[in-house]
């Protein structure tokens, strides 16, 4: 078989997408709720956080507002998880019941066509909210508008999003090995909170750890140094791009050893 | 008889919950990876406050508090929701409600099972890692009586608030967005993700009298002997407010359940 090109899978992502759409209105009312239980979610972090800086002015050497920044940033960076990579939540489900079979016999890449199955309408919300914040913060910081400056954000933001895609691959993906596997994304899932504070909190050994192997430091610290403190920008931060499409690609290469395996077991 | 009745229902729970024992040692694995996250964020918190003590919780109150908060809730966890509305959608509530015994009632004994094991195989190594780690912070005495019956009424309590909730997906077909919604507010408010101590005052006058506290934050003032739990007096209130919820969340609860039971339908099963 011959190697499809980008331009195939965006148009089948397209009408995946379309039939997918058209699925979710016909359950208007969920729709609804789901987005009103989405922007609870990040009202509540909101709450939470105010309380801590009701408490405490900064947290270690952070101001209010470089930590709202923070805040926004990872809440824009997790969108594309929520969004397009919603349906790893239902994998285990599928590969339990053995509906996850269907997905192989398709001429087309299995972690593609049973990603591109879900999209997730209500993480755009999530994304408003903290646009929102990211713009606030901004003002409030004085960082100055530049084209340069806007384009560093994007792609910032699309590097930390990777992080956090290929850290619910690898938590879906162990849905193969273990049964009961949803703890895992469960955790992960949790895990994703501490984003939002400055990563220098950690020290020692479980500095390493949080960069390194559960990447939560990438996840918002790491790539929104780039703009908070344009003077001074760790290495960390540059290498960022390249360590996230690595992870992602490592994700990638996990789940598909779990389609795999799952070949060899049938159901 | 009836008690034999209802023990069986546990005993099957805890059979079927050990069959996932992998994924409870996995979840008290990440657990500890999460008190870790937990330990120095509040850590850098306390760093920069420049204080000890703020709104009367030290640095090992907040951390003793909050990471049995966290236990607690993998302890409670139930997934009432979920599976009500999943059973519906597949038809076994039919065969649920034909049970010779109360819907709600035979619920409630099949999740107790999945509760003693999340107790034993959770909880507990929680809270004796915390004896360890701070060195015996936690004074050991009556409060751990109160704390175990606080627990129990925290468990009845956190079923109860999940069945006023599931009937709703029988009338809004939301499953997602219902439970979503009702975690956000518990763990909010129940002290689950920052202990009340810390609430501002008008916010905390209000927070105090829901019935979110009585799940988290009251099981855990008694234990560390807070919120006025080491006075008699403190503690009877305490407990009535707990008592009080109870007692209108079951009979709110049953209420609600009677009239949306006549809703449900079911297409096969």
């Amino acid at each position: 078989m011959r190697k499809r090109g980008l331009g195939f899978y965006a148009g089948i992502y397209r009408k995946i997408l379309i039939q997918d759409l058209k699925s979710k209105m016909s359950y208007r009312a969920d729709f609804i709720i789901s987005t009103i239980g989405m922007i609870m979610t990040n009202l509540a972090g909101f709450v939470t956080f105010m309380i801590l800086f009701h408490n405490f002015p900064t947290i270690n050497g952070w101001d209010y507002h470089h930590m709202l920044f923070l805040y926004g940033f990872s809440l824009v960076a997790l969108t594309p998880v929520q969004c397009f990579f919603d349906n790893n939540w239902n994998l285990r489900f599928q590969v339990y019941s053995g509906d996850f079979i269907k997905y192989c016999f398709r001429p087309i890449n299995v972690f593609f066509y049973f990603i591109s199955e879900v999209f997730d309408v209500k993480g755009l919300g999530q994304l408003a909210f903290g646009i929102g914040t990211i713009v606030y913060a901004w003002i409030k910081i004085g960082i100055p508008l530049t084209p340069l400056v806007i384009a560093k954000l994007i792609v910032f933001l699309l590097t930390a999003s990777l992080f956090m895609i290929a850290l619910m691959n690898f938590a879906a993906a162990t849905c193969f090995w273990l049964k009961g596997s949803g703890y895992v994304m469960v955790i992960m899932f949790r895990f994703k909170d501490f984003a939002k504070y400055p990563a220098s909190i950690f020290q020692g050994i479980f500095s390493v750890i949080f960069t390194f192997i559960i990447p939560i430091a990438f996840i918002a610290y790491y790539p929104s140094l780039v703009i908070l403190t344009p003077d001074n920008v760790p290495l960390l931060s540059w290498i960022s791009p390249l360590f996230g499409i690595l992870f992602f690609y490592l994700s990638y290469k996990f789940w598909m050893l779990g389609v795999r395996k799952y070949d060899f077991t049938g159901s | 008889m009836n008690l034999k009745r209802l023990l069986s229902l546990t005993r099957v729970g805890i059979m079927s919950s050990l069959q996932f024992r992998l994924g409870t040692f996995v979840t008290l694995f990440a657990n500890l990876i999460y008190l870790v996250l937990v330990y120095y964020l509040w850590k850098a918190i306390y760093a920069s406050s420049g204080t000890d003590v703020v709104n009367g919780m030290t640095f090992s109150d907040t951390m003793i508090y909050l990471i049995l908060a966290t236990a607690l809730f993998n302890f409670l966890e139930n997934f009432v929701v979920w599976d009500m509305s999943r059973s519906i959608q597949s038809g076994k509530i039919a065969l649920d409600l034909l049970k010779p015994m109360r819907f709600r009632k035979y619920t409630f004994w099949s999740y107790t099972g999945n509760h003693v094991v999340q107790f034993v195989l959770t909880f507990i190594p929680t809270f004796i890692i915390v004896m360890i780690v701070t060195k015996g912070a936690i004074n050991l005495g009556l409060n751990l009586l109160w704390f175990i019956i606080a627990t129990v009424l925290a468990l009845v309590i956190n079923y109860n608030i999940e069945m006023m909730v599931a009937p709703i997906c029988l009338f809004t077909e939301s499953t997602w967005g219902i439970n979503i919604v009702k975690e956000t507010i518990v763990l909010l408010l129940s002290g689950a993700s920052i202990p009340l101590a810390f609430f501002p005052e008008k916010a905390r006058m209000i927070v105090q009298y829901l019935p979110f506290r009585a799940v988290y934050d009251i099981p855990l003032s008694m234990l560390l002997g807070k919120s006025g739990s080491d006075t008699w007096q403190g503690l009877v209130s305490l407990f009535g407010l707990q008592l009080i919820w109870l007692a209108v969340l079951t009979i709110a609860g049953n209420i609600f359940w009677n009239c949306a039971v006549k809703k449900v339908t079911v297409n096969g099963g």
